[in-house]
């Protein structure tokens, strides 16, 4: 088997790298809310980087293991232990049958973490992915949240793997108070005045409590104007794009956003900074810094390159 | 209009071939996506067609966005004429009012008119869908002879059942999931609009006709039972 959840967590789901390829019907793609996160985990337990793994949320699941195998925590802390020892996040852990995995509520920064299981979990490939989109009943476990009872088998789980003591990286830091967003313009910047654009930038907003794996509404003192309304012919939506509807008020579309809308998007957060985003926590203070796409670019194939690097120095 | 393509972060460009809501424009969008289908261009990850533009989800570790937009460009400038694009209809059972079309009478006193007129309007002229989306497999579709005269209700209603058909102006869509919704339900269909275990879990697709066969209870009944066992063929017409 593998494992058995005995307490479910405020929310865990099955996610791998995500549902590709049917956006076209309106079938968003899901995945992680913190790629980095989830990639080093799955690197770190010898998987491929979008191996299907646990996400979860603000406070950890208690799980039960019946099998040994290796498995990695990473993300925001959650202060993981194994029968009720703290284990190292960012580190690859050998567990044993018998085992009870735990955690505590998200301290500091950070509120959401992965675990990844060598060899992956048995979840069915539903449109060609683990991930689960429990709004729509899609795919993961039973098209949902992990509950209290649900057993999730290990398809092909390692007592243990090569170099278990080089299996470990350095643990991010994700902000507390404020969180800095780099995002290039677009696709609708032509909506603002360029004044508009540039308060956009200079005024900072605040992360309410409306925040979940589909977007996170923010709250700005000084909300931003269009030269006309909010309203566009409905068009695609990219992870990180930043809504404006008529009221000023953005909206950061996340993993679970839908495939298509009507409002104006400012701008779009880079792909390297949405794990800060979607770490954040409410409350906290959000600044846009207005970036080149050659600096997006370049920072996204160097973080995809780093990773590369650490899958060759553990996994080869 | 010029065709632009806008920025959409740091993976994804929207190539707006118009601004307007109109079969035209999103026939080029379909054509665009038909063309980026048939002969791919390596490092597209995936694309969404929409109302008036195609979104290209791109790897941009694999090309450049600059190659990607020249590479779009010249297939949008070597497109053929629109002309020649098929007609394809999937017939959809619809029963119409009762418990399972609750705002059909209210639609023919917004219309000052009889139930049976607004039954023959919603059934004698076929619906394009211009894309999918909101929900997996949900059409956003319009037809373009006889549009109603009323939008949305005052209020919208928290939750309403899947497989219902809405209404406003001329457009009418299918709703495959249980929603929040604020338009007129006139009627349902007894068919799964997206069932996950069908190897296509699509009742319809951007850029095809649903036709509204009314049906009686007993009808839908037998339809519905079909439809669960696996055994009903959505009936199929091709146009020239």
């Amino acid at each position: 088997m593998g494992i058995l959840v005995k307490d479910p967590g405020p929310l865990t789901t099955v996610q791998d790298e995500g549902r590709f390829g049917y956006q076209q019907y309106g079938v968003t793609p899901s995945g992680p809310m913190d790629a980095r996160a989830f990639h080093i985990a799955n690197i770190l337990v010898g998987n491929p980087q979008g191996e299907g793994a646990l996400e979860i949320t603000f406070k950890g699941p208690e799980l039960q293991f019946d099998q040994d195998n290796v498995i990695a925590v990473t993300g925001g802390d959650m202060q993981p232990s194994i029968n009720g020892e703290r284990i190292p996040m960012y580190a690859a852990v050998a567990v044993h049958a018998g085992d009870v995995l735990k955690f505590g509520f998200a301290a500091g920064g950070g509120c959401r973490g992965y675990i990844a299981f060598a060899g992956g979990l048995d979840i069915p490939l539903v449109m060609e992915s683990k991930s689960t989109l429990a709004a729509k009943k899609l795919g993961g476990y039973e098209g949902r949240a992990l509950k209290q009872g649900d057993r999730i088998g290990f398809p092909a789980p390692k007592a243990t793997l090569p170099g278990m003591e080089k299996r470990h990286c350095p643990l991010p830091v994700y902000p507390e108070d404020e969180v800095s967003l780099r995002v290039v313009l677009g696709p609708q910047e032509e909506a603002f005045s360029e004044e508009e654009q540039r308060k956009f930038f200079w005024y900072s907003s605040k992360v309410t409590n409306e925040f979940d794996r589909q977007g996170c509404r923010l709250e700005r003192e000084v909300p931003v104007k269009h030269l006309k309304d909010g309203n566009i012919i409905s068009d695609g939506i990219a992870f990180g794009s930043i809504q404006v509807p008529t009221t000023g008020q953005p909206f950061i579309m996340m993993a679970d956003r839908q495939t298509v809308g009507g409002y104006t998007k400012i701008g779009t957060i880079i792909t390297v900074d949405l794990p800060k985003i979607a770490q954040a926590k409410p409350g906290m203070r959000v600044r846009f810094i207005h970036v080149s796409m050659e600096l997006a670019h370049l920072l996204y194939i160097r973080e995809l390159e780093e990773l590369k690097q650490l899958d060759q120095s553990l996994n080869s | 209009m010029d065709v632009k393509i806008l920025m959409s972060g740091d993976r994804a460009i929207s190539v707006q071939m118009g601004d307007e809501i109109s079969l035209e424009v999103n026939r080029k969008v379909l054509m665009l996506h038909e063309e980026l289908k048939k002969r791919p261009v390596e490092g597209i990850q995936e694309m969404v067609p929409t109302y008036a533009s195609l979104m290209i989800h791109y790897h941009p570790e694999v090309i450049r966005l600059d190659t990607l937009i020249d590479e779009v460009r010249q297939r949008i400038d070597s497109m053929g004429d629109i002309a020649g694009t098929k007609k394809i209809i999937r017939e959809v059972p619809i029963l119409y009012g009762g418990e399972t079309g609750p705002d059909l009478e209210l639609c023919a006193q917004l219309e000052n008119t009889t139930v049976e007129e607004i039954i023959r309007k919603h059934s004698s002229h076929d619906y394009y869908v211009y894309m999918l989306g909101f929900a997996p497999g949900h059409p956003y579709s319009a037809r373009f002879e006889e549009p109603f005269s009323f939008k949305r209700r005052d209020t919208a209603r928290v939750k309403i059942p899947a497989r219902s058909v809405v209404v406003q102006l001329n457009l009418s869509d299918l709703i495959p999931f249980e929603q929040p919704c604020g338009w007129n339900i006139i009627g349902s269909t007894p068919l799964t609009i997206c069932d996950y275990k069908k190897e296509d879990p699509f009742l319809v697709h951007a850029g095809e006709w649903i036709r509204y066969i009314p049906v009686t209870e007993k009808e839908y009944a037998e339809i519905r039972r079909a439809d669960e066992a696996g055994t009903y063929q959505v009936r199929v017409h091709v146009e020239e």
